[in-house]
């Protein structure tokens, strides 16, 4: 016999539906956050193919475990004190109270009621992970293995969080002041990094051979199709990065910006790879180098990152590939005053980052903000340039501490026979030297009959 | 030795030592040291690569 549901029984079902609901969607955000993070991964898997294939064969390996030991040290320490930073730094230099992000707080940790804080660390950490991997190219060759995790774990863990602190944070001093805008982390990450880089190769100087009576040389890398791959990877994992910055609510509010501003996944989409078409075309008809068009990729989505959210694609894609064009002049400036940028990373993340900034303050000027003002030229300039300075900065500081100290560069020896031969103890191709035409010791199977079997 | 729970019933964090702060900065502490003690044995590592390559 059935009974007459009464309102209370109603509400009883309908609270429940709701717990479920609310259940699952906080599921939902860990599930997109982690698969965002899974993603970011590759764009380490791409720094390595990267950054190996542009190293010479003699320095291949060399190149390969600082990226993966970048990724080692910074994980930790980005857990020890780089999310305190972010947590304690909004309103400058001055730290506000944020002890629940230490790490020997009850919430750094497994939490069966909070499915929030891990999930965000893991994809902080992975930005973190990006920013210090960032300056790993630019230097390869002739910085001490040792030197450049120094040097990456501060990038990585410390200064670019600061920065992230001031212009991502929703109480950070960029945003509430002056109503900065960088959605996709062209200054935080990009220009933080790139200027950061510039300030070690200051001090690092270039690579034996590079500059011949101050003219500069090709130094040809030893596999460029891996370099091509490698970018093409960073690409991939840029998709979980920029999945990354965006903000996935609960309750009825969608998808946000990190400013709190509504933004979906499909603008994001749009101006993504309309900026990534636009830098290749743009770094290609600069060069019609490889290697550059593929960077140009990167060019392309850093020079619309910051304001992914709010340009028309086509708008997007003319900025793109007008900056693949200036990036390139910027790399070459570069070269004329002597600094050897291996990869070119100071055009590519720390030029294009800072412009980035700026062009939001040129094309989006008068968007509100929730609470904070509306963008503004002035805003963005101001935080570019603040940008610049929290990346140079302690990057030509800490390097002129680790050079004054005879830690910065591998001996000019070391540099000639190669540091895979003298520190890593590994060859990166042992036969390379062996001739293809060579008979094989190992039997042939397939063309051999009689050993088939045997 | 290091469960901070006894029971499931209305758990909130629940991972090892949670209760414990002291026990959670020694563990940061011996987590920060071996970072810094890598970073140590890399350049004693490289300080005797490179003596051995002196010209």
């Amino acid at each position: 016999m059935e009974t007459t549901p009464t309102l209370e029984s109603l509400q009883a079902q309908l609270n429940a539906q709701q717990a479920v609901f609310e259940m699952h969607q906080a599921m939902n955000v860990e599930v997109f956050y982690w698969w965002c993070t899974a993603i970011m991964i590759m764009i380490h898997a791409g720094f390595l193919a990267y950054e190996m294939g542009a190293s010479r064969s003699k320095n291949a390996l060399a190149a390969g475990i600082k990226n993966i030991l970048a990724v080692a040290v910074i994980i930790p320490t980005f857990y020890l004190f780089g999310w305190w930073i972010y947590n304690a730094f909004p309103g400058g230099f001055i730290p506000q109270d944020a002890s629940a992000a230490l790490p020997w707080a009850k919430s750094m940790g497994p939490d069966v009621k909070d499915m929030g804080t891990g999930i965000f660390w893991a994809a902080f950490a992975l930005f973190g992970a990006t920013t210090g991997s960032i300056l790993s190219g630019a230097v390869i060759e002739r910085i001490r293995v040792s030197a450049f995790l120094i040097l990456t774990v501060f990038l990585g863990s410390a200064i670019w969080i600061l920065a992230g602190a001031w212009g991502w944070h929703p109480d950070g001093w960029l945003l509430t002041d002056l109503g900065y805008h960088d959605v996709g982390a062209s200054g935080v990450v990009h220009a933080v990094a790139g200027f950061f880089t510039l300030g070690v190769l200051m001090n690092l100087g270039p690579r034996k051979g590079k500059f011949i009576d101050g003219i500069a040389q090709t130094i040809a890398p030893h596999s460029l199709p891996m370099t091509l791959i490698g970018l093409m990877m960073i690409i991939f994992g840029f998709f979980g990065f920029l999945g990354g910055c965006i903000i996935f609510n609960g309750g009825d509010t969608g998808w946000t910006t990190i400013y709190n501003t509504p933004t979906n996944l499909s603008a994001f989409a749009f101006n993504t790879l309309m900026g990534f078409a636009g830098g290749i075309i743009g770094c290609y008809l600069a060069t019609r180098d490889p290697f550059w068009t593929m960077s140009g990729g990167l060019v392309g989505i850093i020079s619309v990152a910051a304001g992914l959210d709010l340009y028309d694609p086509a708008l997007a894609f003319i900025i793109a590939a007008v900056m693949g064009v200036v990036a390139v002049q910027f790399a070459k400036l570069l070269e004329r005053y002597g600094i050897d940028d291996a990869v070119g990373a100071v055009a590519v993340h720390g030029f294009t980052g800072a412009v980035a900034v700026i062009l939001v303050g040129v094309f989006a000027a008068g968007t509100p903000n929730v609470d904070n003002p509306a963008i503004s030229f002035a805003g963005q300039l101001i935080g570019a340039l603040v940008m610049i300075l929290v990346g140079f900065v302690p990057g030509y500081a800490l390097s002129l501490l680790l050079k004054s100290a005879n830690l910065l560069r591998v001996p000019e020896a070391c540099e000639e026979i190669g540091i895979d031969e003298v520190e890593i103890l590994a060859k990166p191709y042992p036969e390379a030297s062996t001739p293809a035409s060579r008979p094989s010791d190992v039997p042939n199977k397939l063309a051999n009959t009689d050993l088939q079997g045997a | 030795m290091g469960t901070s729970i006894t029971s499931w019933d209305d758990v909130s964090a629940y991972f090892t030592f949670a209760d414990n702060p002291l026990a959670l900065a020694l563990f940061a502490l011996g987590a920060s040291a071996i970072v810094v003690w890598l970073i140590v044995s890399i350049i004693r590592h490289e300080n005797a690569a490179f003596d051995a390559h002196k010209k």
